[in-house]
């Protein structure tokens, strides 16, 4: 008997040991900041980053009356509002478009998903440099004069651009797996019965995929809604006219720039509840549409 | 007759289609290879071809002025050290979730998973405080040590590791072997596509981060990792496009590399499905 619980208790601090490094590093590095920028938001920060007592909603009030709140907030809407149904559109369309494995699949395959290869600053150089107003090879081909990432009125919509593409690769493969998935039986049925291409896709096919493709909406969502930073630091559009600044760009400015902790615990905070928001209302909305047993 | 016919057409006519659109989806990086051979004067003319393709002296201005060199190293020990640590920190606790039952292993798990839940970029003021009172800025530890704890490699191989009987580990056990040593001798060769494959994809992430690197190495030039580094090269000099686009394939060919490499053997093993990229 006391032999078993001898065992037992090596076992439980064997499994206490191995559990410890990645139990140890999401707390320190994951949930403490999390927390942290909670209890940032309702505190008064210094510029150090300590606290120095309770301020209830005034580092909210502060952050939403700011002037550049409002267009940084309508910015992260519009990027999400553009990007997401477009990204749908264009990798669905590609990945029906090769949905049948044929002789070059491979190489097809491997063309629409290498932007995933690519890293946000090497795309954001490449682009800064096509779309370059000057010496750019977009305008020369277009013969136009389009002031791009330059200018206050396309900086916005350039940016788009840049998200689409750095994010068509994954969603590709994601959508192409799926719809190799559905069952063979599925398919020949669907032969036999000579429905048309387009009754084919929009009545069995998406619907079969629905819970991917509600997976690529809900992801897609969540990289427009935070991920804009780093593009528009590289762009450095946002600083000289701040027509590309974003909920994101804005926190960091203020959490590295000018060491506003409790700003930027604000807009931090206001970007996670956006998207968490929109995440659990897009689950609601498709409980219904979405197709689970494929 | 006519059926086969047409379903040659139908394969010719998709496969264009396809490689066309394949072209113009991978036209930046295109642009950037054949700029990158440009003279300086070539590149005010925004033709694409250069004149010639043996002109090298971006690739060695990159190198050398740009200090590429040191920028790849960093780059590379950090993503090859903070992956091997990444995959261990998960494999360490996969195989605790698949081969063990405790009191409050679903607790741990779903702590693990949560992490996914958490935006990264929600973290990094703090993250910053946090590695800064460490004494960890501009150090490679401290650029890598927010990476450690990866959720989706943890839950995958989880799933892997659930496919071995865990009479195997209890076999072991018998004969008096630990659990490093099964993990070892047992569990890996095993499961070695799936670790693998982990492996290359958080290699090309690390090398690709941005954000974080630029922040923990802000102020040490010589810390910088490659996709900082690049950001940087046409500063001294206004729009020297041509620099930054060697800069840029220099940094482009290890994850373009691997990423195909990886696909490759993802679409050999049958893997596809279940671990896209």
């Amino acid at each position: 008997m006391g032999n078993v619980s001898l065992r037992r208790r090596k076992e439980r601090r064997r499994i206490f040991l191995l559990l410890l490094p990645i139990v140890l590093f999401s707390l320190l590095f994951v949930y403490y900041p999390f927390l942290r920028t909670v209890v940032n938001a309702f505190s008064r920060v210094n510029s150090k980053g300590e606290i120095r007592g309770f301020a209830g909603l005034e580092n909210f009030r502060y952050t939403y009356s700011r002037p550049d709140f409002l267009p940084a907030l309508i910015h992260t809407l519009t990027i999400a509002a553009i990007n997401v149904p477009l990204t749908l559109f264009i990798t669905l369309s590609l990945a029906l478009l090769t949905e049948k494995s044929r002789r070059l699949s491979p190489l097809f395959e491997s063309l629409f998903s290498l932007p995933m290869a690519v890293s946000m600053s090497a795309a954001c150089m490449i682009f800064k440099s096509m779309f370059s107003p000057s010496v750019g090879f977009i305008n020369y081909f277009f013969s136009i004069k389009c002031g791009w990432y330059e200018s206050s009125e396309t900086a916005l919509i350039s940016c788009v651009i840049l998200t689409i593409w750095m994010g068509i690769g994954f969603d590709y493969l994601l959508l192409l797996s799926a719809l190799r998935g559905i069952p063979k039986s599925v398919r020949e049925a669907t032969m036999v019965d000579g429905i048309s291409l387009w009754r084919r896709i929009f009545l069995v096919e998406i619907p079969l995929i629905s819970p991917t493709i509600f997976y690529v909406f809900c992801t897609n969502l969540v990289l427009a809604l935070m991920t804009s930073a780093p593009m528009i630091i590289i762009m450095g559009v946002s600083s000289a006219s701040g027509a590309t600044n974003t909920l994101m760009s804005m926190m960091y400015q203020s959490g590295f720039s000018s060491s506003d902790y409790g700003l930027s615990a604000v807009m931090s905070l206001t970007a996670f509840v956006l998207t968490l928001s929109f995440t659990i209302l897009s689950f609601v909305v498709e409980k219904r549409r979405v197709h689970y047993d494929a | 007759m006519t059926h086969r016919r047409k379903e040659q057409i139908e394969e010719i006519v998709v496969s264009l289609v396809a490689i066309a659109l394949g072209l113009v989806i991978i036209f930046p990086l295109i642009y950037c290879f054949l700029s990158s051979f440009k003279t300086p004067s070539e590149f005010l003319d925004p033709k694409l071809l250069p004149s010639s393709f043996l002109n090298l002296d971006n690739y060695k201005a990159a190198l050398e002025r740009g200090n590429l060199l040191r920028y790849i190293l960093n780059s590379f020990v950090i993503a090859f050290l903070g992956s091997a640590i990444r995959l261990i920190f998960s494999i360490l606790a996969a195989y605790v979730f698949a081969f063990y039952d405790f009191k409050g292993k679903n607790v741990v798990f779903f702590m693990i998973l949560g992490t996914m839940m958490i935006p990264s970029d929600v973290l990094l003021a703090t993250n910053y405080l946090t590695v800064s009172r460490l004494h960890l800025l501009n150090t490679y530890m401290g650029v890598m040590v927010v990476s450690f704890v990866s959720a989706s490699a943890t839950f995958m191989l989880r799933q892997r590791f659930k496919t071995i009987p865990r009479d195997m580990r209890e076999a072991a056990s018998m004969d008096g072997y630990g659990d490093i040593w099964f993990i070892l001798r047992v569990l890996l060769p095993i499961t070695r596509p799936v670790v693998t494959t982990l492996f290359v994809q958080s290699f090309i992430s690390l090398w690709n981060s941005y954000l974080w690197p630029l922040i923990a190495t802000a102020s040490s030039p010589e810390m910088r990792t490659v996709m900082v580094g690049i950001t940087r090269l046409n500063s001294w000099e206004d729009e020297n496009y041509q620099l930054v686009m060697a800069g840029v394939v220099i940094s482009l060919i290890p994850s373009i590399i691997l990423f195909l490499i990886m696909r490759r053997s993802l679409r050999k093993g049958g893997l596809e499905g279940s671990l896209v990229g």
